[in-house]
């Protein structure tokens, strides 16, 4: 195959296909820092197959405890809830993915358990507390 | 297709699986489904400079079918027919577009498309938003991991034998 050979056109691809990706992965680390940076009291919401069945407002947690989310198909996977923070401690599935992640506490990245088919994401709730009032008063 | 064409595709068909393997053995490089290092695409790359696009998607179809067959499930397939689908459609015309040189830029863009792909059909069969929250990791994960992967088809351009087919 014969290729006209044209640098300047090349030239102009690479660095359209460079500026382009430079351009995606600064948007997605700055994206990552401010979701990381925003930190404040979650709600833990986990899926199944898609839909919610689960939400747990972790601020309240004052305990940890465990539950056992059962599939159809008899796979379990147990999930930790501790106060502001939850992650998956055991499950079935082959990679075991989901448990190496360990426990999130911010928004940013949630856990999944792609063969089971479970998702855990955390939810920024605005804070009540803080929001409505003032921080101090002194008279 | 005739014999000649075959036995080297067929040769590099078994290259792409035997490094797939490889890097199947090794511990994932991070908790998070989908990141891995995909150093299999090498193959994909440097067929998509040597030869057609019809080359080396046949290459990459006989690769996941049977990389599925060998050590996945059929979840595992789905996910790597989408990912390998996306990357190749879009390292075609990005290949061509260089003109066949700058082999790192053309992986960089189908480490993207790839990583896309794929968290595009995790949503779809999780049917799950929440699983495009990795999309801002995955995306510079697929850029940096395609460029590894296009500079080291670019140098192991020069050790494979070439074959006229």
């Amino acid at each position: 195959m014969i290729i006209m050979e044209n640098k300047n056109s090349i030239r102009t691809a690479a660095l359209l296909i460079a500026a382009f990706l430079i351009l995606v992965m600064a948007a997605c680390i700055l994206y990552l820092f401010a979701v990381r940076n925003h930190a404040q009291s979650c709600v833990a919401e986990i899926y199944q197959d898609g839909k919610l069945i689960l939400t747990i407002p972790l601020d309240q947690v004052q305990e940890p405890y465990t539950l056992d989310i059962e599939e159809g198909n008899g796979h379990v996977n147990r999930i930790e809830v501790r106060p502001g923070c939850i992650g998956m401690i055991s499950a079935d599935c082959p990679d075991l993915l989901c448990v190496r992640q360990g426990f999130i506490h911010s928004p940013a990245i949630p856990v999944t358990c792609l063969p089971n088919k479970l998702v855990i994401r955390l939810r920024p709730v605005e804070n009540a507390a803080t929001d409505a009032g003032p921080d101090a008063i002194t008279y | 297709m005739n014999t000649k064409k075959l036995t080297v595709l067929g040769l590099y068909a078994t290259l792409s699986l035997a490094i797939y393997a490889a890097e199947s053995a090794l511990p994932p490089l991070a908790p998070i489904p989908g990141f891995k290092l995909g150093l299999a695409n090498i193959i994909t790359i440097i067929l998509l400079h040597r030869y057609s696009f019809r080359d080396a998607a046949l290459v990459l179809t006989v690769r996941i079918l049977l990389s599925a067959m060998l050590f996945g499930q059929v979840l595992s397939l789905l996910y790597s027919l989408a990912g390998g689908i996306c990357s190749l459609s879009v390292m075609y015309p990005v290949s061509r577009l260089l003109q066949k040189k700058l082999p790192p830029l053309t992986g960089a863009m189908g480490g993207l498309a790839h990583n896309a792909g794929q968290l595009l059909a995790a949503f779809l069969i999780t049917a799950t938003p929440g699983v495009l929250a990795y999309l801002p990791l995955l995306l510079p994960a697929g850029i940096l991991t395609g460029l590894f992967t296009g500079l080291c088809a670019w140098l192991a351009d020069k050790y494979l034998p070439r074959q006229a087919i």
